[in-house]
C-alpha cells in the first residue's frame, strides 16, 4: 500500500498543482514533496531489514487479467527501496533549488516535476515487467516538457535527441524482455511478468538465446546509463535542462539505466553476462577515460559535470559486471553517492547560473572572493565526486574497483593461495586501467575548481552589482542564501555519513545482492556464495565455467522451486 | 575550555556506544580467528596487539574538534586571533596526549602494540569462507614507531600553529579560519596516516593529508600560480596514490586483510623464504606489494620521478611548507615502507629500487638547490634530497638511520623553513639571495639569526650537531650493506652530502651575514588581501620608505625552542645506545624493525646468515648479504668496508671533513670579499662552468620535459577525444536520426490526398501479398 501511495501522492498534488494559483504552486510543489519523502522514510520503517526475510516486500498486486499474466504488482527489494528514497529526497531539495529560477509557467514546472517523481518511483516499485516498462518509459515524457519548455537556448534539439535517442534504445530493451516472457511461455511456465519469476526461468535459456537478450537490453539500458559510445545525448541534455532537471536527471533518471542492469540484465542472462562481462568492462573503461579526458577540455561547466558522470558511472556498471558481491555493492553504492555528489554539483552550477547566466568558465571565475560559501560547498562536493576516502564516493569507486581486482578466476590457481579472490571473468588488469581514470578525475575536476572557484575573479561583462535595475528587488544576493544552503546541506551531510558510516547501508542491501551474485553463479556451475564452510578456492572454477560454457546453457536446471530454495 | 573538556569523552562515548551496537554479530567468531593468528604471531616472537584505552582515539580527535571550531569561527565571521589559539589549544592537547599514549606504551614493556577501535568502516563478506570479507575499521595502532611520528607530528604542530598565529595575522578575518581550518584537518588527516590500524584508514589520512596539502598550498587562491601548484600537487600525489591503491588491492587479493597486525603473521612465511635463499620461490603477486606499495611513497614523499610538485608547493604560506612540505607530510612515504617493513623485505628487488631512486633523487635535488635564488625553493629542493636519504637509509637495512633522520629534520627543517618565513614576512616577501646580506645583524633578529645557523648547520651535517648523527647512520650503513651497487649509493650520498653543506650555507652567507643590504618584496601588507600576490615588477617607489619589521613574540619564542630541539634531539643518539639510540630503539620496537630479537630477522644469526648470503647466488643472495651486514653487525663489519676501514668509524671523519668542506666552498665563494648582496665571487666562476649552471637553475628542465610528453599529449588527445565526440560518435547517430527524415521526405510526396493514387498502392500492395503467399505455399 505505501508504495502505491508514493506513486499517487505526487500524482494527486501534481493535480493540485495545476489545479491552484501559479504563486502557489512551488508551495504545493513542496508540501507534495515533503509528503512524498515522509511517506518514503516510513516505507524505510516499515521495512523488514531482518537478513532472512530481506526479499521483495510492501507488495501489492492487482490482477487484471491473470491468463496472460498482465496485472499490477508492486513490491520493493532493499536496492529498489534506497533507491525511492533517493529519488524521494532529491524530489523537495529540486523544488527548493527551483524556488526563484523558474518564473514563468510555474504550475507546468513542477506539476511536471511531480509526475515525473510518481513516474520515477514507479520504475523501482514494479514487480512486474509491464509497470516497469511503462513507467519506464513516462519518464521521458516529463523530462522532455522540462527540458523543451524550461531549458536554456539550444533547448529544442537536446529535448528531441533526449526523447528519440532513449525511446529508441528502450525498444529494442523491449524486444529483449518480451523475448524472455515469451521464452517462459514457451517452456510450459505459463504467460507471467512477473520479474522475479521470469529471472529464476531465463537462467534456463540456451546462451547464443541469452546473448540475444543480453545485447538487445544493453541496448536499452546502456542508452540510459550512458555507456560509451552511446551517451552523446547526455551532454546535451545535460547543458540545457533547468537546474532540476539536471539533478534528477543525474541524480535519479541515469540510475534507471544501472539499475535496470542489476535488475534485469543479470538474471535474465546469467551465462551470456559471463561471456560478455569483459567486453562490457573495457567498453566502460574506455569510456571511463574518454570521457574524463573530455571533461579536461571543457569550458562549459555544465557540461563538463554531464561528462563527468559519463566517466563516473563506467565506474558503476564495471562494478556489477565485477559479478561478486563486492562489485556488486560498490555498484548499488555509487548509485546512491553519484545522485547525492553529482546532484549537489549540478545545483551548484544551477545557483550561479542564477545569478551570472553563463556557464562558461571564460566568462565566469574565481568566485571564492565574491561567494565563499558557495565556494566551500563546491570544493567539497567535488571532493566526494573525486573520490576522497572520508566521503561517500571513495567508498563506492574503491568497492567497484576492489570487485573488479578480485574478480578473476585464474586466482585460485595462483600460488600461495589467494584468499582475498572471487570467481569472475574481469580481474587485475582491468582494474588497474579502470584506476587511472582516479587520476583523470582529479585532472578535470580540479581543473573546474580551478577555474570556477579560484584564481582571480572573472564575472561576465555587465554583470555588476552596483547596477540597479527594474528586476533590482528580486535580485539574489551575491552569495547563498539559506534557501540554497538548505537545499545544499543534508546532501553534504549525507555525503560526509556515508563515506564514514557506509557499513549499514553495505548490510542492508547484502541479501538482494547476494541472491543475484548467486543466480548468475549458479547458472554458470559455479557455487562460491552458498554457505557453508566450504573453502574457497577447492574447486577449480575455471575448469566449471568451461563445463558450462561450451554446451551452452545453465549446468543446474532450476526448477519453480528454486525461489524458495535461494530465499532460504 | 572546561566545558569542552566535558564534552569530548561524552562524545567519544556516544560514538563508540553506537558502534558497539552496530557491531558484528559474529564477534565471536572473529575473536576466535584473531586469537588463533595471535598465538601464531607469538611463536614468531611479535608482542600481538591489546585493546588499548580510548582516550588514544582523542590524539586524531582533538584536531577534528579543532576543525569544527575554526569552522565555526568562519561562520561566524570571527576577527580576531582566535581561530589560532583554538588550534593551538587543541593541538597542544593532542600534543599532551601523544606523550601519555608513549608513556602508557612504555609502561606496557618493550615491543607490545596496542589497537584502538574507534568505529567499524567498512565491512562486507561475501560467504563464510575465510579471506572472504573485507573488513577495515576505523580504528588505531600504536606502536613505537607510531609514537614517535606522532611525537613530532602533534610536536611540531603545535608549535608552528603558534608561529602561524602571528605570520598570519594579516589575514585576520578574512582567511584566518580557513588556513587554521585546513591545519587542523592537516594534523587530524596526518594522524590517521600514522597511527591507522589498516591499510585503509593509511589511506584515507594520504589522501586527506593531500587534500589539505592542496587546500593550503592554494591558501592564496587568487593567485594562479599557487592556484596551478596546488593543483599540480595533488595530481602528481594522484598518480602515487594509484600505486599505493593497486598495492591494497593485491595485497587483500594475496592475505585477505588489510590489517597491520593480521598482515604480519601472513607476510612472514615470505620473508623466511628470501632468508633462505629461495627468494626465487616468493611469488610474483606478494613481491608485486611492495613494488607498488612505494609508487605511492615516491608521490607522497617527493621523489623521482614525481617530486616536481614539491618545489612549486613552495607557493603556500610558509608554516605550511615548514609544517606539511618538510617536517611531516612529506615523511609519509618513509613511514609507509617502514610500516609495512615486513613487505619490503619479501623482495629482492624493492629495496634496492627504493634506494637507487633515493640517491638519484638526492642526488638530482642537490644540484637544482644549488642553482636555484629563491631560498625557499632551495630548502624545498633540499627537502627532497634528504628525503632521498631517507629513503636510501630504509634501502640499506637502516630503516634506524632513516628514521632517525626524518626524526632529526624535521626539527632542523622546520627550523629552517620558519626561519625564511621570518625573513619573507619581514621584507616583504622577499626570498631572493641577491637582495638580502647580512640579515642576521639587523636589529630585531638575532634570533633568526642564530635559529638558522642552527639550522643549516645540522643540514650541512656539521660534527655533532643532530643532523651530523643521523645522516651518518645512513651513510655508513649504506657502505656495510652489500646490495646491487649499494657501495655506488654511499659514494653518491657522501657528494651529495658535500653539495648540502655547499648550498645551506650559501643561503646563510648571503643573506644572514655580510654587509648589510635589501630590497624588499612585492608584498606590502596593506594590500596584500586585495590583490594577492602582485605582479613581479612593481615600481621601486615602495621600497624607499620600506621598513623591515622584526618578529615578533610568537615567531622568535617558535624559533627559539626549534632551534634548542634541534639541537637536543641529538641527545636521542646518546641514550639507549645499545639500540643505536632512542629513536633506535623505538624503530627496533616496531613493525620497521628487522634485526631485534622480536621480529623477522633474528639479531643473533647474523653469522649464519652471512654464510647464507656468501653462498647465495647472484641477486638474491644480495639482500642478505647486506642484512647479515647489518644485522651481524661486530661479525659482519668487515664485510662492507669504506676504502678499507670500518665504515661506521670512518664515517665520522670523512662525512665531517666533506661536510666542511662544503661549508669552505660557500664561505668563500659567499662571503669572502662580498661587499653586495647582489655579487659574489661564485659569479666569477659561472662563466669556466658553461651552460651548467643555466641548466641547474631550470631545474634541468624536468617540468619541460614532463611537459611535453606527458601533460601536451594528454591535452592534444583529449581535444582530439572531444572532436571525435562531436564529429564521429554524436555524428552517427545524427545520421541516424537524419535519415528518417530523409526518407519520410521522400514518401511524403505520395500521401497526396489524390484518391486514384491509394487505389493504385492498394491493389499493389494486396497484389505483392497474394504473390507472396503463392510463392510460399510452393
Amino acid at each position: 500500500m505505501i508504495l502505491a501511495l508514493l506513486i499517487l501522492v505526487p500524482l494527486l498534488f501534481a493535480l493540485g498543482v495545476v489545479a491552484a494559483p501559479a504563486h502557489r504552486a512551488r508551495f504545493i510543489a513542496f508540501l507534495g514533496m515533503l509528503v512524498t519523502f515522509v511517506l518514503a522514510c516510513y516505507a524505510l520503517f516499515v521495512f523488514n531489514w531482518d537478513f532472512a526475510a530481506n526479499r521483495t516486500q510492501l507488495g501489492l498486486s492487482i490482477e487484471w487479467f491473470p491468463k496472460l499474466g498482465l496485472g499490477l504488482s508492486l513490491g520493493v527489494d532493499s536496492v529498489a527501496l534506497w533507491l525511492i528514497v533517493l529519488a524521494a529526497l532529491l524530489g523537495p531539495l529540486c523544488v527548493l533549488g527551483s524556488w526563484t529560477s523558474i518564473t514563468t509557467q510555474q504550475r507546468t514546472f513542477f506539476a511536471w516535476l511531480l509526475v515525473l517523481q510518481a513516474a520515477l518511483t514507479g520504475v523501482f516499485a514494479a514487480r512486474d515487467l509491464m509497470l516497469f516498462y511503462i513507467c519506464f518509459e513516462f519518464t521521458l515524457i516529463p523530462m522532455f516538457v522540462l527540458i523543451r519548455v524550461f531549458g536554456s537556448t539550444n533547448r529544442k534539439a537536446a529535448s528531441v535527441k533526449f526523447f528519440m535517442y532513449t525511446f529508441t534504445g528502450s525498444v529494442i530493451a523491449l524486444a529483449g524482455l518480451l523475448y524472455v516472457v515469451w521464452f517462459a511461455a514457451r517452456s510450459g511456465f505459463g504467460w507471467t511478468l512477473d520479474i522475479e519469476q521470469l529471472s529464476h526461468i531465463a537462467a534456463r535459456m540456451p546462451a547464443g538465446e541469452q546473448a540475444f537478450v543480453l545485447l538487445a537490453l544493453l541496448a536499452g539500458f546502456a542508452v540510459k546509463v550512458p555507456l560509451f559510445p552511446v551517451h552523446t545525448w547526455l551532454p546535451l541534455a545535460h547543458t540545457e535542462a533547468p537546474t532540476a532537471g539536471s539533478v534528477i536527471l543525474a541524480g535519479v533518471l541515469l540510475k534507471l539505466g544501472t539499475y535496470a542492469m542489476y535488475r534485469f540484465v543479470l538474471p535474465f542472462a546469467p551465462v551470456a553476462v559471463m561471456e560478455y562481462a569483459p567486453a562490457i568492462a573495457v567498453l566502460c573503461i574506455f569510456g571511463i577515460i574518454y570521457a574524463g579526458l573530455i571533461c579536461w577540455v571543457q569550458t562549459d561547466v555544465k557540461k563538463l559535470v554531464a561528462y563527468s558522470s559519463v566517466s563516473h558511472l563506467g565506474f558503476c556498471v564495471l562494478g556489477l559486471f565485477a559479478l561478486n558481491v563486492t562489485g556488486m555493492t560498490g555498484s548499488v553504492l555509487y548509485m546512491i553517492n553519484h545522485g547525492l555528489s553529482t546532484g549537489a554539483l549540478f545545483f551548484l552550477i544551477g545557483f550561479m547560473y542564477e545569478r551570472y547566466h553563463t556557464r562558461s568558465m571564460r566568462e565566469v571565475g574565481g568566485l571564492a572572493s565574491k561567494m565563499p560559501v558557495w565556494a566551500t560547498f563546491m570544493v567539497f562536493f567535488t571532493m566526494a565526486s573525486v573520490g576522497l576516502p572520508g566521503l561517500n564516493g571513495f567508498v563506492s569507486e574503491f568497492l567497484c574497483m576492489l570487485g573488479t581486482f578480485q574478480a578473476d578466476a585464474a586466482w585460485a590457481g595462483v600460488e600461495g593461495g589467494t584468499p582475498g579472490a572471487t570467481w569472475g571473468v574481469l580481474g587485475p588488469w582491468f582494474a588497474v586501467f579502470a584506476a587511472t581514470g582516479v587520476i583523470v578525475a582529479a585532472m578535470y575536476l580540479l581543473y573546474m575548481v580551478g577555474r570556477m572557484c579560484f584564481g582571480p575573479l572573472v564575472e561576465p561583462a555587465g554583470h555588476d552589482d552596483d547596477h540597479h535595475d527594474e528586476s533590482d528587488k528580486k535580485k539574489l544576493p551575491a552569495d547563498l542564501t539559506f534557501r540554497e544552503i538548505g537545499v545544499l546541506l543534508p546532501l553534504a551531510g549525507l555525503c560526509l555519513y556515508l563515506g564514514l558510516q557506509p557499513t549499514p547501508l553495505m548490510r542492508s542491501i547484502e541479501a538482494p545482492i547476494k541472491m543475484t551474485v548467486r543466480l548468475v553463479q549458479s547458472a554458470n556451475g559455479i557455487s562460491e556464495i552458498r554457505p557453508p564452510m566450504s573453502p574457497r578456492g577447492t574447486g577449480d572454477p575455471s575448469h566449471e565455467d568451461g563445463a558450462a560454457q561450451h554446451d551452452g546453457r545453465g549446468a543446474e536446471p532450476l526448477g519453480t522451486d528454486t525461489e524458495t530454495e535461494v530465499v532460504r | 575550555m572546561t566545558t569542552l573538556t566535558h564534552i569530548i569523552p561524552s562524545l567519544v562515548a556516544s560514538v563508540t556506544g553506537s558502534l558497539v551496537q552496530d557491531g558484528h554479530a559474529d564477534a565471536a567468531g572473529e575473536v576466535g580467528h584473531a586469537a588463533e593468528q595471535v598465538s601464531h604471531a607469538v611463536s614468531q616472537g611479535i608482542t600481538p596487539p591489546v585493546d588499548g584505552p580510548l582516550w588514544i582515539a582523542l590524539i586524531p580527535l582533538l584536531p577534528i574538534l579543532g576543525v569544527v571550531l575554526t569552522t565555526l569561527c568562519a561562520i561566524f565571521k570571527v576577527k580576531s586571533k582566535l581561530p589560532a589559539f583554538l588550534t593551538v589549544g587543541c593541538l597542544a592537547a593532542s600534543f599532551g596526549l601523544t606523550v601519555a599514549m608513549y608513556q602508557h606504551l612504555s609502561g606496557m614493556g618493550p615491543g607490545s602494540t596496542v589497537v584502538v577501535t574507534a568505529f567499524e568502516w567498512f565491512d562486507l563478506s561475501w560467504g563464510a569462507g575465510e579471506g572472504q570479507r573485507f573488513q577495515a575499521d576505523f580504528a588505531f595502532y600504536v606502536d613505537t614507531l607510531t609514537c614517535l611520528w606522532m611525537l613530532f607530528v602533534t610536536g611540531l604542530g603545535t608549535l608552528i600553529a603558534l608561529y602561524a598565529s602571528e605570520y598570519m595575522a594579516q589575514d585576520v578575518g578574512k582567511g584566518y579560519s580557513r588556513f587554521f581550518m585546513a591545519f587542523n584537518l592537516f594534523v587530524f588527516s596526518m594522524a590517521c596516516l600514522v597511527m591507522g590500524e589498516n591499510l585503509l584508514v593509511l589511506f584515507l589520512g594520504w589522501e586527506g593529508v593531500g587534500l589539505c596539502s592542496y587546500l593550503l598550498i592554494g591558501y592564496f587562491y587568487k593567485k594562479p600560480a599557487a592556484v596551478e601548484a596546488a593543483k599540480k600537487a595533488f595530481i602528481v600525489n594522484r598518480i602515487g596514490d594509484l600505486g599505493l591503491l593497486l598495492g591494497i588491492f593485491l595485497t587483500f587479493v594475496k592475505f585477505g586483510t588489510v590489517s597491520y597486525p593480521e598482515l604480519w603473521p601472513l607476510v612472514e612465511p615470505y620473508i623466511q623464504m628470501v632468508k633462505s635463499g629461495h627468494a626465487g620461490d616468493v611469488p610474483l603477486t606478494v613481491s608485486l606489494i611492495p613494488i607498488l606499495l612505494m609508487v605511492g611513497a615516491f608521490g607522497k614523499s617527493a621523489q623521482l620521478p614525481l617530486y616536481v610538485w614539491l618545489p612549486d608547493a613552495m607557493e603556500g604560506p610558509t608554516p605550511v611548507s615548514a609544517l606539511i612540505h618538510a617536517a611531516t607530510m612529506v615523511t609519509a612515504g618513509v613511514y609507509l615502507i617502514a610500516r609495512m617493513y615486513p613487505m619490503f623485505l619479501v623482495s629482492e628487488y624493492a629495496l634496492p629500487i627504493v634506494g637507487w631512486i633515493g640517491a638519484l633523487t638526492a642526488l638530482l635535488a642537490a644540484t637544482i638547490g644549488m642553482a636555484q635564488f629563491d631560498i625557499k625553493r632551495i630548502m624545498a629542493y633540499s627537502t627532497v634530497s634528504q628525503l632521498g636519504y631517507m629513503f636510501c637509509g630504509l634501502a640499506v637495512l637502516s630503516s634506524t638511520g632513516a628514521a632517525f633522520h626524518v626524526f632529526t629534520h624535521a626539527f632542523f627543517k622546520a627550523t629552517l623553513f620558519l626561519c625564511c618565513g621570518a625573513v619573507m614576512h619581514g621584507f616583504a616577501g622577499q626570498l631572493d639571495l641577491r637582495k638580502l646580506s647580512g640579515v642576521a645583524f639587523m636589529k630585531g633578529w638575532g634570533i633568526v639569526g642564530i635559529a638558522m645557523l642552527v639550522g643549516c648547520l645540522n643540514l650541512a651535517g656539521f660534527p655533532f650537531t643532530a643532523g651530523f648523527f643521523s645522516k651518518d647512520m645512513i651513510l655508513a650503513e649504506s657502505f656495510v650493506t652489500a646490495g646491487p651497487g649499494y657501495g655506488a649509493i654511499g659514494w653518491i650520498l657522501l657528494i651529495t652530502a658535500g653539495l648540502t653543506a655547499y648550498y645551506t650555507f650559501r643561503v646563510f652567507f648571503r643573506v644572514f651575514v655580510g654587509p648589510k643590504a635589501f630590497e624588499p618584496g612585492d608584498e606590502l601588507h596593506e594590500d596584500h588581501g586585495d590583490d594577492g600576490h602582485g605582479d613581479e615588477s612593481r615600481p621601486e617607489a615602495g621600497a624607499t620608505k620600506f621598513h623591515p619589521h622584526a618578529p615578533g613574540l610568537a615567531v622568535n619564542l617558535v624559533l627559539g625552542i626549534l632551534a634548542l630541539a634541534s639541537i637536543v634531539a641529538a641527545g636521542a643518539y646518546f641514550v639507549d645506545k645499545e639500540d643505536h639510540g632512542w629513536v633506535g630503539r623505538l624503530v627496533h620496537e616496531s613493525s620497521a624493525n628487522y634485526t631485534g630479537s622480536a621480529a623477522f630477522l633474528e639479531h643473533g644469526d647474523g653469522a649464519h646468515r652471512l654464510e647464507a648470503g656468501a653462498t647465495g647466488d647472484g641477486e638474491a643472495g644480495a639482500v642478505e648479504h647486506g642484512e647479515a651486514g647489518a644485522a651481524g653487525h661486530g661479525a659482519a663489519a668487515a664485510h662492507g668496508s669504506f676504502l678499507g676501514m670500518d665504515p661506521h668509524k670512518a664515517m665520522y671523519y670523512v662525512s665531517s671533513v666533506v661536510g666542511l668542506i662544503g661549508i669552505g666552498a660557500a664561505f668563500y665563494l659567499h662571503y669572502l670579499g662580498r661587499t653586495t648582496a647582489a655579487r659574489s665571487k661564485a659569479d666569477d666562476l659561472l662563466p669556466a662552468l658553461g651552460p651548467i649552471p643555466r641548466w641547474a637553475q631550470h631545474k634541468w628542465y624536468v617540468d619541460e620535459f614532463y611537459n611535453a610528453v606527458i601533460v601536451v599529449p594528454l591535452r592534444v588527445l583529449a581535444h582530439v577525444f572531444h572532436a571525435i565526440d562531436r564529429l564521429l560518435v554524436d555524428g552517427v547517430v545524427n545520421l541516424a536520426g537524419v535519415l528518417p527524415r530523409f526518407v519520410g521526405s521522400r514518401i511524403r510526396p505520395w500521401q497526396n490526398g489524390v484518391m486514384h493514387g491509394y487505389a493504385v498502392g492498394m491493389v499493389g500492395g494486396l497484389a505483392l501479398l497474394i504473390a507472396a503467399v503463392v510463392l510460399l505455399s510452393m
